[in-house]
């Protein structure tokens, strides 16, 4: 089992971040989806990382989350500001650019 | 014996944390999806602490479960927990069609390289020597200093980007409120 049972819930996860992404529209689900996605990602270094002997995958993990805690509090910042100009939430009504 | 039960408790965790994502998407009012997200990062948590990974997973458990996804609440309550009207659209058969194939591919690319042997230095009996947290420690300020300085410098200028967006009042009909 091993590899093969990590990569298969790895790459279970990913697609359902990645369904999720897609067919949702309030922006914080798709936040959340993007979240699941780099979280199965995580899984498999960590993983990978056992089953290789080597600490990189481990190493890697723990950037990635630094970029992914990076990436949330950016993105968060950004879905406030777009609320307070538009109070409108929905992602299918924001299609003009300018503010 | 003691070999078949970690298999099991290995399975029932990974089952749990596909089902916890899927109650992430399915979820109409973002607050369970909040809910369903934290659930599955403590399975992951555990799966990493199953896989030896400790450090990762006290890291995973005090970051994702908990300051990412107090952020996250935080929003939510910001925000108000509205549920999205459902509207039909060509997004969910484009999805439906486009992630199976996304699946597949995974799958492919992933087994195509199963047979890899072991041939890292750092065995379990080594790691469990020192500790994990001592050995990722050392791996990090050795081999993999300059990633981690970036990285630092990554959450300042994350930390300077947010104060910006939060600090200027928005524009409201192109005139600036105070």
């Amino acid at each position: 089992m091993g590899s093969q049972f990590v990569l298969f819930i790895s790459a279970t996860i990913f697609c359902i971040g990645a369904v999720g992404f897609i067919i949702r529209r309030n922006p914080l689900i798709m936040f959340m989806s993007v979240e699941l996605m780099l979280n199965s990602v995580n899984f498999l270094l960590v993983g990978y990382s056992k089953f290789t002997n080597s600490l990189d995958g481990q190493i890697f993990a723990l950037l990635i989350m630094v970029v992914a805690a990076a990436e949330v509090v950016v993105g968060l910042a950004i879905i406030l500001t777009i609320f307070r100009t538009r109070r409108d939430l929905d992602v299918d009504h924001l299609n003009v650019l300018k503010g | 014996m003691f070999d078949l039960a970690y298999q099991t408790i290995v399975v029932v965790i990974g089952i749990t944390a596909i089902l916890a994502s899927f109650g992430v998407i399915l979820c109409a009012s973002p607050i369970y999806s909040a809910l369903y997200l934290i659930g599955n990062m403590i399975c992951l948590a555990l799966l990493f602490l199953l896989y030896n990974a400790e450090f990762i997973a006290a890291v995973q458990i005090i970051v994702y479960a908990g300051a990412v996804m107090i952020l996250f609440l935080f929003i939510i309550a910001l925000l108000g927990a509205k549920k999205e009207e459902k509207t039909s659209s060509w997004e969910k058969p484009a999805a439906f069609a486009f992630v199976p194939v996304l699946f597949g591919e995974l799958l492919m690319a992933l087994t195509a390289d199963a047979g890899r042997p072991a041939l890292g230095q750092f065995t379990e009996e080594l790691i469990a020597s020192v500790g994990n947290a001592q050995a990722v420690g050392m791996e990090l300020f050795s081999r993999h200093l300059i990633p981690f300085e970036l990285a630092s410098i990554l959450l300042l200028a994350a930390t300077v980007g947010v104060i910006c967006l939060a600090k200027f009042p928005a524009k409201i009909g192109g005139r600036r409120t105070k």
